[in-house]
Order: C-alpha cells, then sequence, then structure tokens
C-alpha cells in the first residue's frame, strides 16, 4: 500500500451531504437554505482542488488513499485519488458550486420546493463519490444517489413536461442500473472482491473465468446507458430539456461524464486486454453521435432541446478519442471532458438566463427570436460560449479539438479525422444560426408584459459570466490542464501505479506485469 | 439449489421484463421492481461459497458460514430498489393527475 493517506478525499463527499441535511432542517427558509447550499458547494469545491494540488505537487506516481471507516483494504471501501479522479471530481465540484451560484438569484418556482437544494446537493455528493471510490459496489451507490437526486429535481420542473421526462429517465437508468448491479455480481462470483485495484490485479493475471467477459460487456452497456451514447441516447433531450436551468447545466455537462469516466476505467484499468475490441466499437458509436447529434442540434428549435442534442455529439468525440487509445488521444480525451463541462455549463445557464427574461421563461427558439437585442453582454457571451464549443481560436473548445485532431493524425485514421472536422463544421453553423437568430433578428413585437412570472425578474448572469470567462481562460493558460492531462494519462497507461498504491503487498502479484513502481519520495521522508 | 436459483432469476426476470414493457405505466413499475428483485436473488447465488449456517454467530463450529458480503450488497440494493420503486410510483401518481392518465402512449407530449 504506497498510496498517501489523506483525509481530504471525504470533503467532497461528506461536505455536500451534511450541506443537505442542513438544507432539509431549514426547508422553510429558502433564502438561507441557498445560501448554505452554496457554502457547502463551495467548500466541497476547495476540497476537491486541495486534493488535485496534493497530486500536482507529488511525481507521476502519487496516489491519495482514505480506507473509509480504518478498515484495512481488501475487506472495508476505499477512496482513491489518482490524477483522473482527482482531476473528474474538480471539474464536478466546480460546476456543481456554479450551479449553486445560480440557484442562488435563480427565479424559477421549483426552486422553492423544500427538498431542491438537499437533492442538489446529495446529487454533487453522488457526483463527486463515483468519482473518488475505489470500490465497484460503492460506485454503483453513488451513482443511483446521482440518478435519484437528478431525478427529483426535474420531476419538481418549472416545465410541466419534466415529470414525463423524469418517468422515462428512471425507468431507463433503472435497466442500466440493473445491468451495472449483475455485473457487480458476476465480477463478485468469479472474484470474490468488490474493490477496483483487486479486481484489476487479478484480471491482469490474463485469465478469464466464465462471468469476467459478461461482467465487461454488462459495465459497457450501463455506462453507455448512463452516458447517453447515441444507441442509448434517447432519454437524453428530454430529460435535459426539461430540467430546471442549474440542473441541466449540470445534468448535461457533468453527470453524464461519469459514465464516460467508468468506460476509461473499464478500459485501462480493469479489462486491459480486451480493450482494443471494445475501443472499435466505441469508435463506431462515436461517428454516429457525432452526426446524430449534431444534424438532430440543427433540426430542433429549441435552444436547450439544441444543446442537449450537441451534447450527444460532443460525447461523441470523446468516445472516439478513447476509442484511438493512443497516449496522445487519451490526452485529448481527458482535455475535452473537462473543457466541455465547463463550456456546456456556461452555455445552458446562459441560456436559461436569456429564457427568463422573456414572458413564459421558454426557450423556444420562435419565443427567443429577437429576444436578445440590445443585450451587448448576452450577445458576447453566447458567442464566447458557441464558438468554444464549436473549437474556435482561442477559447478552450480549439485546445480540446486540436488535441482530438493530432491524435486522429498520430493514428493515421484519416476517414474519421474527416468526420471529426465535418463534426466540428455542424457545431459551428447550429451555434451560429441559434446566436442569429437571437440576437441579429428584429425583436417579436406580440411580448405580453403582463405575464406573472415575468414580474419575478429575471436570473442573474454572474454564474453564466464566469464559467464561461473560465472557458477563456482555460483556452489562453491551456498549459496547466494539459501538464494535468498529461500526468493523467501517465498513470492510465501504467495499472501498476494504481493497484500497487492500493493494494497491501501481500495481495500483490510478483508477475513482471505487475512490478510496482518506487515509492514516491515523500512518504520516504515522513516518519 | 443451484438449479431452483437459476430458474427462478430467469423467471422473474422475463417476468419483469414482460410487464415493463406494458403501456400501462404502473404496470411498467411492479416490472420494474420484479426485475430488481431478481437481481437481488441473482447475486445471493453469486456468493463465494455455500453456506451452512448464519456468518457471524456461535454456530461457527457446526459447518461452513454462509458469505456476509452477497448479503449485505443485497440488504443496500434492496433499499435502493425499495427507495426508486417508491419515487416512481410518487411521480407515476403525479402524472395521473397531470396528465389524467397512466397510459405510456398518452403521457407522452415531449417532441423535438
Amino acid at each position: 500500500m504506497t498510496g498517501i493517506s489523506n483525509s481530504l478525499l471525504l470533503g467532497p463527499i461528506i461536505v455536500p451531504l451534511m450541506g443537505a441535511a442542513l438544507c432539509l432542517l431549514l426547508s422553510q427558509h429558502n433564502r438561507t437554505q441557498r445560501v448554505v447550499a452554496l457554502i457547502a458547494g463551495v467548500i466541497a469545491c476547495l476540497c476537491s482542488i486541495g486534493v488535485l494540488l496534493a497530486n500536482v505537487q507529488g511525481d507521476e506516481n502519487t496516489v491519495q488513499i482514505y480506507a473509509v471507516g480504518g478498515y484495512a483494504v481488501p475487506f472495508g471501501v476505499v477512496l482513491v485519488g489518482d490524477m483522473m479522479a482527482s482531476l473528474f471530481a474538480v471539474m464536478g465540484t466546480s460546476v456543481v458550486a456554479f450551479g449553486l451560484l445560480y440557484c442562488l438569484d435563480c427565479r424559477d418556482h421549483s426552486l422553492t420546493y423544500p427538498v431542491f437544494m438537499p437533492a442538489f446537493l446529495s446529487a454533487g455528493a453522488g457526483l463527486s463519490g463515483s468519482f473518488y471510490t475505489g470500490d465497484i459496489f460503492t460506485f454503483f451507490v453513488f451513482l443511483e444517489l446521482m440518478v435519484m437526486s437528478s431525478v427529483v429535481m426535474v420531476a419538481v420542473s418549472d416545465n410541466r413536461l419534466g415529470l414525463e421526462a423524469a418517468i422515462k429517465y428512471i425507468f431507463i437508468s433503472g435497466i442500466g442500473s440493473v445491468l451495472l448491479l449483475l455485473g457487480i455480481a458476476a465480477i463478485y462470483a468469479t472474484f470474490g472482491t468488490l474493490t477496483l485495484a483487486h479486481i484489476a490485479q487479478e484480471l491482469a493475471s490474463g485469465e478469464r473465468p466464465l462471468l469476467a467477459l459478461p461482467a465487461a460487456v454488462m459495465f459497457m452497456s450501463a455506462f453507455l446507458i448512463k452516458s447517453a451514447v447515441v444507441p442509448f441516447h434517447f432519454w437524453q433531450p428530454d430529460f435535459h430539456t426539461t430540467a430546471p436551468t442549474p440542473v441541466s447545466g449540470l445534468l448535461s455537462s457533468v453527470v453524464v461524464k461519469v459514465g464516460i469516466y467508468g468506460i476509461i476505467r473499464t478500459n485501462t484499468l480493469l479489462f486491459t486486454q480486451e480493450a482494443p475490441f471494445i475501443q472499435n466499437i466505441l469508435i463506431v458509436l462515436g461517428v454516429i453521435g457525432i452526426f446524430f447529434g449534431g444534424l438532430s442540434a440543427l433540426r430542433t428549435w429549441n435552444v436547450k432541446r439544441m444543446l442537449a442534442y450537441s451534447t450527444l455529439g460532443q460525447v461523441g468525440f470523446i468516445l472516439v478519442a478513447i476509442g484511438w487509445g493512443t497516449p496522445i488521444a487519451l490526452l485529448a480525451a481527458i482535455i475535452y471532458i473537462v473543457n466541455h463541462a465547463y463550456i456546456k455549463a456556461g452555455m445552458l445557464m446562459l441560456t436559461g438566463a436569456l429564457a427568463s427574461r422573456i414572458p413564459g421563461h421558454s426557450a423556444d427558439l420562435n419565443r427567443l427570436e429577437g429576444a436578445g437585442r440590445g443585450l451587448t453582454l448576452f450577445s458576447i457571451l453566447f458567442l464566447i460560449g458557441g464558438l468554444a464549443l464549436a473549437g474556435v481560436p482561442p477559447f478552450n473548445g480549439f485546445i480540446s479539438k486540436l488535441a482530438l485532431i493530432r491524435g486522429g493524425v498520430d493514428t493515421e485514421s484519416w476517414l474519421i479525422v474527416g468526420f471529426v472536422i465535418a463534426g466540428g463544421v455542424l457545431t459551428l453553423i447550429y451555434m451560429t444560426r441559434t446566436w442569429q437568430w437571437i440576437f441579429q433578428r428584429p425583436p417579436r413585437l406580440d411580448t405580453n408584459e403582463n405575464d406573472e412570472d415575468h414580474q419575478l425578474g429575471p436570473d442573474s448572469l454572474l454564474a453564466p459570466a464566469l464559467l464561461l470567462v473560465l472557458c477563456v481562460a482555460l483556452g489562453i493558460f491551456a498549459a496547466p490542464l494539459i501538464e494535468v492531462a498529461e500526468t493523467t494519462v501517465t498513470q492510465l497507461r501504467q495499472p501498476a501505479v494504481y493497484t500497487c498504491a492500493v493494494l497491501p503487498a501481500n495481495l500483490l502479484s510478483a508477475t513482471p506485469a505487475n512490478t510496482c513502481p518506487p515509492p514516491p519520495l515523500s512518504l520516504a521522508i515522513a516518519p | 439449489m443451484t438449479i431452483l436459483f437459476a430458474v427462478t432469476t430467469g423467471l422473474m426476470f422475463g417476468l419483469g421484463v414482460f410487464q415493463m414493457l406494458r403501456r400501462d405505466l404502473v404496470k411498467a413499475a411492479m416490472g420494474f421492481y420484479i426485475v430488481f428483485t431478481a437481481v437481488n436473488l441473482f447475486m445471493l447465488s453469486a456468493g463465494v461459497f455455500d453456506g451452512e449456517v448464519p456468518a457471524y454467530t456461535d454456530q461457527a463450529s457446526k459447518g461452513q458460514p454462509s458469505d456476509p458480503v452477497v448479503q449485505s450488497l443485497i440488504l443496500t440494493a434492496v433499499v435502493i430498489g425499495f427507495g426508486t420503486y417508491a419515487l416512481l410510483l410518487s411521480m407515476i401518481n403525479a402524472a395521473a393527475n397531470r396528465f389524467n392518465s397512466v397510459d405510456s402512449h398518452e403521457v407522452d407530449q415531449l417532441k423535438g
């Protein structure tokens, strides 16, 4: 067990849960509830940044672990903060914190529902928990926590069809959970362990008992359902469109990434020998996703729905990068995942803030036509977000597209590089078309100023503006993110780093493929 | 015993999936719960060793204790499945009030 013990890993999970409990007690005081939730979200974000900084300061074999309850590793639940988990948790908790900042000044009726803020916080806890956990069953529990919290928030949405979308999602996601549970049971029946590192250790020996490969298939299906990849996507546009604005920002940017996190872990840690076969499937699904998402976004007339379809396309880009599987392509996938999270959250919150300025709070393009004329700040922010999503320099989307195309050139798969570029052009078309429609057209005249909702006043622009400024900053100062992503890829390519950090010495087999790296320097100095 | 577990799990899966595909949302919700129970049964049968006496009791000398891990997993999964089922039923109740129907063809107005 060479991992450095760090109790800060508990922070991003336990602080939102405590905040949720406090918010439930304050259910009569909606305003206080929102402030408490924001404070809890920010503390969780700071904890996850602390974990990431500790990883960055160590050498490339630094993995932080925390054995929950003090139980020894294969028997208890362990939290593992390797580079990928830490980076993803920072992404998740920061988007949650921005979402809570948006909630502070959001006028939607659904936010006054007493369990809305607790549900938001528990979704955040589930999110960081599923990234940090080193135990596959705990992963399932955190995933379900996240799914149920988001279902509650969408079911109480201002949009009356939110209930329908929530019912659809809970059925589809339930099937995904059933598959994941079946996979977990198959793994447990085969290896008698639930710790990811221990399973990886057993699988690395190359033996494939009867139930090991079915487990891989079930894990992959479950993760593809959870991340809304094209043949399993049909719940996603409904669910993300009808969600209240801060929730749709959370769902479309980071919740789909949990499934992708699972796919990367399955490919690089658990089933490394089957990875080439899985990756071929991922490339095909990714290319279909790029075009399906892009073309559907072109023909839809609701800005939120367009952004939800766009997420399908962007997840396709990420899957293609994971499918190539070379170090450069994996680097592109990691950068793409982080950058897309901030762009998409910012764009959805911006659209929500814009929709709150017109009667009926609708994101329908027919009603938004010309609604943005004269709103210069909105116009600039929308253009920044749109261009960043399409991958135009100097925004962060350009960095991720560039890395992706470099990964494709590296593997010499020219046809797919062509598809990727065409997908980028599609993104550019639908984003600029929408920008033009909202901000360049003459305004519609039939606006009804006496609408009841409209009297409540518009939502604050602060959270989307900060997110989109972050996008510009990540485009201009891209080096730190790229360095972190490089270390992530180095760790992903050596599953032994993860295994050795988590497992105690007596469980590590001494096969040459499994040789542990030397213990990190900081451990040698410690008493 | 293995055969019994296999046949029961298979039957419950079949029944659950059939129910889930029905148009009535309440029946579909029941199917959902049956599938979850089938998975729990599968997990019970997935214990790494066959038990003869309960785990963590003073009867350990009388035979092989049962596998406590699968039991705790099932306990957690039962709670999660039950919670999901309760949430689903409450949403179907709200949908019945809002759309005046529990027919999945009529609770289907999202387009685009």
